[in-house]
């Protein structure tokens, strides 16, 4: 399983694609950091966290990690998921990793390890872009204003920014996972991605409706904004616990699924 | 291969018993399929296209799950993980590789990923077969459909394979690396490898397969040796003379000669044991003018009688 493991993270370091999907995630960040240095927005309108993004760095990675989970986590996530075996496939490759032989359970533990590690990876490369090129062009300012009701310190900020990075990881696992197992049923690596980011938005969608009432309490991505309570209150907001359990029924359901399904699959490919 | 001389010759090295696969209701592609490789044969797995031949090959490696009946490979039941079917090389449907890696890394993460150190695999004889010199540092994506089907001999020959299993190892492949890989397969069933080959090319499969598996729409037509199968090479002579009645009278009288056969053009004769030059001296002699003699392509005239018998029922 560790040589497996090694071979599988050699694969993946040594594949251009994987930093031109971590690249694009650090750009996004720096673009919008030069903009808003360039062209600072109007204090007393829009969005509250790019309102204030201007007056503290330390505020600038809460403003892309919102607007940057709704859409572009969930297509990079559900690239590297859908990825996991029907890239395999795809190539041809995947009958002769079987035939070594490496055992289907084995490689699909060793495949979801890679995911899991791209989707952590992913999200950090964004906060960890967005602190640094929001702070070099704000300052790494604690807040002491009246916009969110509570004084933070730079300490405080950095520790926010960090548990707000781990959850939007463990909500978006959802999406990788569902990647995940579309992953082992098609040949088609573009199908399964594909799959993970409608997953994705039509979750967002549905959560729009409010005529579906608490239906939606039980929808993969219901939680997914609930970490911006961290920057304006002293509490962690109670929406992340729920956040924090939804995601479990929804994760296992789907691994569980591609896993019963890659065992007993014809290998076409 | 010190692996393979403890093993008797005869001892069962790739079986299928009763091997069934049904895609759907409509598609059977193998029925009750069985048939035996032995230690040290080379067998050919011969059928047209849709005969069940590359399915069959993917149950003998644990790719496809049988419907019903048994693969076995090296006295293993067949299933996916088989840890036998490590000391099993294989080439299905093509060569395949991680695109973005090169050659040499390749063949290495594949080797690694079972567990075993690099030194262990026959990586300088693999790679001599191979043949593609520095090419091997190249990212795979960049080779020619030639060069990705050695490198995949190449991999199935890294662990010092006891059986390989090759469906259709030459196509796509020019006619010198044809002959490459008849000179490979030969080399290595004279190293006691057993080796299971897939092809619709009779001609391929005549000059480098001891024994036959004759495929048609999932089902055994037969299986033996080639010989046995198709008639001894030099059993068996065409040929086109100016007096048919004469010929005959003067085959008649020589030792040795079997039945004689009119055709449309010509004579076939049975010719057990006796020279082709004896029986054309013979001919001349009697006054028989001989246009043409030609050993029989039996082969062919067996795998199309056989399969064709099969689609007359």
């Amino acid at each position: 399983m560790i040589a497996l493991l090694r071979t599988e993270c050699a694969k993946t370091v040594r594949r251009p694609r994987t930093y031109v999907a971590l690249g694009f995630v650090m750009a996004i960040p720096v673009v919008v950091a030069l903009a808003l240095w360039a062209n600072p927005p109007d204090p007393g309108d829009g969005d509250r966290f790019f309102r204030t993004a201007t007056q503290t760095g330390l505020l600038f990675p809460a403003a892309m990690l919102r607007i940057m989970s709704r859409l572009v986590l969930v297509v990079v996530i559900g690239l590297f998921a859908g990825d996991a075996i029907a890239g395999e496939a795809n190539t041809g490759n995947l009958r002769y990793m079987l035939v070594r032989p490496i055992g289907r359970g084995r490689l699909l533990a060793a495949k979801l390890l890679i995911t899991v590690a791209l989707l952590v990876i992913a999200t950090i490369t964004l906060t960890a872009t967005a602190t640094l090129a929001g702070g070099l062009a704000f300052g790494f300012e604690p807040i002491s204003f009246q916009v969110f009701f509570v004084d933070q310190s730079v300490g405080n900020l950095l520790g926010h920014i960090g548990m707000a990075t781990a959850y939007v990881s463990w909500t978006l696992a959802v999406v990788a996972a569902f990647g995940f197992m579309v992953s082992t049923m098609t040949d088609s690596p573009a199908a399964a991605a594909g799959a993970a980011v409608g997953l994705g938005v039509t979750c967002q969608i549905l959560n729009e409706i409010e005529s579906l009432g608490s239906i939606r309490d039980y929808l993969p991505l219901r939680y997914l904004d609930a970490w911006e309570g961290l920057f304006w209150s002293d509490r962690v907001p109670g929406d992340m616990y729920s956040g924090l359990v939804l995601p479990i029924p929804w994760i296992l359901a789907f691994l569980a699924v591609g896993w019963w399904w890659f065992r007993r699959k014809d290998v076409l490919a | 291969m010190p692996e393979t001389s403890t093993h008797p010759p005869g001892d069962p090295v790739i079986e299928a018993r009763a091997l069934t696969k049904r895609f759907s209701a409509s598609v059977l592609a193998v029925d009750e399929l069985s048939f035996v490789v032995e230690r040290g044969q080379v067998c050919g797995m011969l059928g047209p296209n849709g005969a069940g031949k590359t399915t069959t090959l993917r149950m003998l490696v644990g790719l496809i799950q049988p419907t019903s009946g048994d693969a076995r490979v090296l006295g293993g039941r067949v299933r996916p993980g088989l840890p036998e079917l490590a000391r099993v090389g294989t080439l299905i449907e093509g060569a395949a590789f991680v695109p973005h890696l090169r050659g040499l890394t390749n063949l290495r993460l594949w080797w690694e990923s079972g567990g075993s150190p690099w030194e262990d695999a026959a990586v300088d004889a693999a790679l001599a077969i191979a043949g593609l010199g520095d090419a091997v540092h190249r990212k795979v994506k960049t080779y020619s459909h030639g060069m990705r089907q050695r490198l995949g001999i190449a991999r199935a020959l890294l662990a010092r394979p006891e059986a390989l299993v090759l469906d259709e190892p030459t196509t796509g492949l020019d006619p010198q690396e044809i002959r490459e890989v008849r000179r490979l397969v030969s080399r290595l069933a004279g190293e006691g490898v057993t080796i299971l080959l897939s092809s619709h090319l009779l001609s391929e499969v005549e000059q480098t397969c001891t024994h036959l598996v004759v495929l048609d729409r999932g089902r055994l037509v037969s299986t033996g040796p080639t010989g046995a199968l198709i008639g001894e090479a030099d059993s068996s002579v065409y040929l086109e003379v100016d007096d048919r009645d004469a010929a005959e009278r003067v085959l008649a009288s020589i030792a040795g000669v079997g039945a004689v056969q009119r055709e449309v053009g010509g004579l076939t004769v049975d010719i057990d044991g006796v020279a082709r030059s004896e029986i054309v001296a013979a001919l001349v002699h009697g006054g028989v003018g001989v246009q043409t003699v030609t050993a029989r392509r039996r082969l062919e005239d067996a795998f199309l009688g056989l399969v064709g018998e099969e689609h007359a029922r």
